[in-house]
Order: C-alpha cells, then structure tokens, then sequence
C-alpha cells in the first residue's frame, strides 16, 4: 500500500515536471552542465596532449620491444634450427669422414701388411740367393783346393816313384821323345 | 891400355876359335890383368852368341843320367836343325834332381824337358 503510495506521487511530480521542462524535471542544470562540458574537454585536451602521448609512446615502445623480441626469438629459432641443421650436417660429414679414415687406416694396414710380407718375402729370398752363393762359392773352393790338392800329391808321388824307377834306359827314352817334340 | 868392350872380346875370340887358335888363356890373362874377371861368365856367352853367328854351337846338356851316344846325336841332328848350325859342341853335366830327361842351354836360348821341370809345371798350374 505504501508502495503504491510513493508511486503515485512520483507520477504526481513528473507530471508536474513536464510542465516546466524535461531538464529540470530530471534536476539537470544548463550552466552546470556547460561547465562540466568544458571541463570535460579541458580534461581531453590536457590528456592528449600531455598524458596520451606518454602513454601511447610507452606501449609504443614496449610493442617494438615486444617485436623485437618476438624479431630475436624467431631468429633464434631460426638459428636453432639452422644450427641443428649444421649439426645434423656436421655429424654426417663427420660420419663420412670417420669411414673414410677407417677405410685409409684399413687400406693403409693391408698395404703395409702386403709390404711387410714382400719384405719379408724379398729378404728370405736373398737369403736363400746368398746360402745358395755360399755354397756354390764353396763348392768351387772345395773343387780348386781338391783340384790343388791333387795336383801336389801326384806331383810329389811321380817325383817320389819316377825318382826310383827311372834308369839310363828309361831316360833315354824319355829324351828322345823330348827331342822329338821339340822338332 | 884401351879397354875393350865385352863385345869386342867375344868376337876376336870367336874369330880365333873358328881359325883353330884357341887363345882362352890370354883372354883370361887379360880379363885377370884388367880386373874384369867378374864379367867372364858374359864373356863366354857372348863369345857362344858369335860362334853360333858363324854356325858353331855350343850348348850345355844337363841330365840326371849320363847321355848316351844316341841321345848325343839326336840332340845334335836336333840342335844344327834348329839353329842352322854346321858344328855341335856340347858341355855335359849330371844332375840327379833333374830326375829324367834333359835341359839344353844354348846361347840365348833354352830347352828344358827335365821330369823335374814338367812336374813344376805342373805344380804351377794349381788354381
């Protein structure tokens, strides 16, 4: 019931109100609306003019900032990757040549080995050469000295046995025979 | 006194010898005179040299036996053949280590078919 009361002298004022002017029905004064207008404005112009600036070259900067690091942070992965390609690719290259050594060391080992038994091979040959040289040489000595040897002794026997068996007769002959050679 | 020369001597005694003068004593007289006795041994064999020029040979026989008269003349016919000689002289001498055979000196020139030769030269020919 009061409730309908209040209403109804509410509907009483603003009735009342139209008559004089929706404005200052709602309380809303003209002077003092034009102030606070202006002060508004003033409140903008002084804003833009001093604080917006400072404001908007703040967040300016702090999205180049932003950029730039989102720039640094792309380019670092970029780099990452490219390092990780330079990796990949160095650890192949590496790879290849770690093969590539094993294979020369391989190559290299089996060339030596093969050298070695030539070597080897060659000086067991010349040994066998210089044994059979030896031998040979040996051999020859031993002939000669038999050879020598024989010649002394059936040159002492024939001075010891011609020494007693010859006789007058027998050396007659023997002139003879010399003579007749000569002639 | 002129000296004479070593060839001088030979030829005057060879001359001698081949007209039968046998002056042997007055060169040695003079040899012994001039005090060149040393030089006798080249004499003589100059003086063979001449004679065997004039084809007298003298030839020194070494054997270990005595030479027989066949021997004697075998190496005579031998030697006037070889050396165109018209007379053979010989000095014979024994020598046992000769062992057999016969060394034949001439002049100049030598023929050794000793056994003791031939069984050097076959000791000589070891390697």
């Amino acid at each position: 019931m009061e409730y309908y009361t209040q209403l109804t002298v509410l509907a009483a004022t603003a009735e009342a109100s139209a008559d004089e002017g929706i404005l200052a029905a709602l309380g809303i004064d003209w002077m003092l609306l034009a102030i606070q207008l202006v002060a508004f404005l003033v409140l903008v112009w002084i804003l833009r003019k001093f604080v917006y600036p400072v404001f908007i070259r703040i967040i300016d900067e702090r999205e180049e900032k932003i950029e730039a690091s989102v720039k640094a942070a792309e380019i670092a992965e970029q780099n990452a990757e490219s390092a990780q390609e330079n990796v990949q690719a160095l650890l192949k290259e590496a790879r290849k040549e770690a093969k590539e050594i094993v294979a020369t060391a391989k190559d290299e080992a089996t060339a030596m080995v093969d050298a070695s038994d030539k070597k080897a091979k060659a000086r067991a040959d010349k040994i066998v050469a210089d044994a059979h040289d030896k031998i040979e040489k040996d051999v020859i000595a031993a002939r000669k000295a038999l050879h020598n040897d024989t010649i002394e002794l059936v040159a002492l026997a024939t001075e010891k046995v011609v020494g007693q068996i010859t006789s007058a007769q027998l050396d007659k002959k023997v002139i003879d025979s010399a003579v007749k050679e000569a002639r | 006194m002129a000296k004479l020369s070593r060839r001088k001597i030979a030829a005057l005694w060879a001359s001698e010898l081949l007209k039968g003068r046998d002056i042997t004593g007055q060169v040695a007289a003079y040899l012994v005179e001039s005090r060149r006795v040393d030089e006798a041994t080249l004499i003589v064999r100059d003086t063979e040299i001449a004679l065997a020029e004039h084809g007298v040979v003298v030839a020194d026989l070494t054997s270990a036996y005595a030479l027989s008269a066949d021997s004697r003349e075998a190496i005579e016919k031998f030697l006037a053949i070889k050396m165109n000689a018209d007379k053979v002289a010989f000095r014979e001498s024994t020598e046992p280590s000769v062992i057999g055979g016969v060394r034949i000196e001439t002049a100049g020139r030598q023929l050794d078919a000793t056994l003791k030769t031939r069984l050097n030269q076959l000791k000589a020919s070891k390697i």
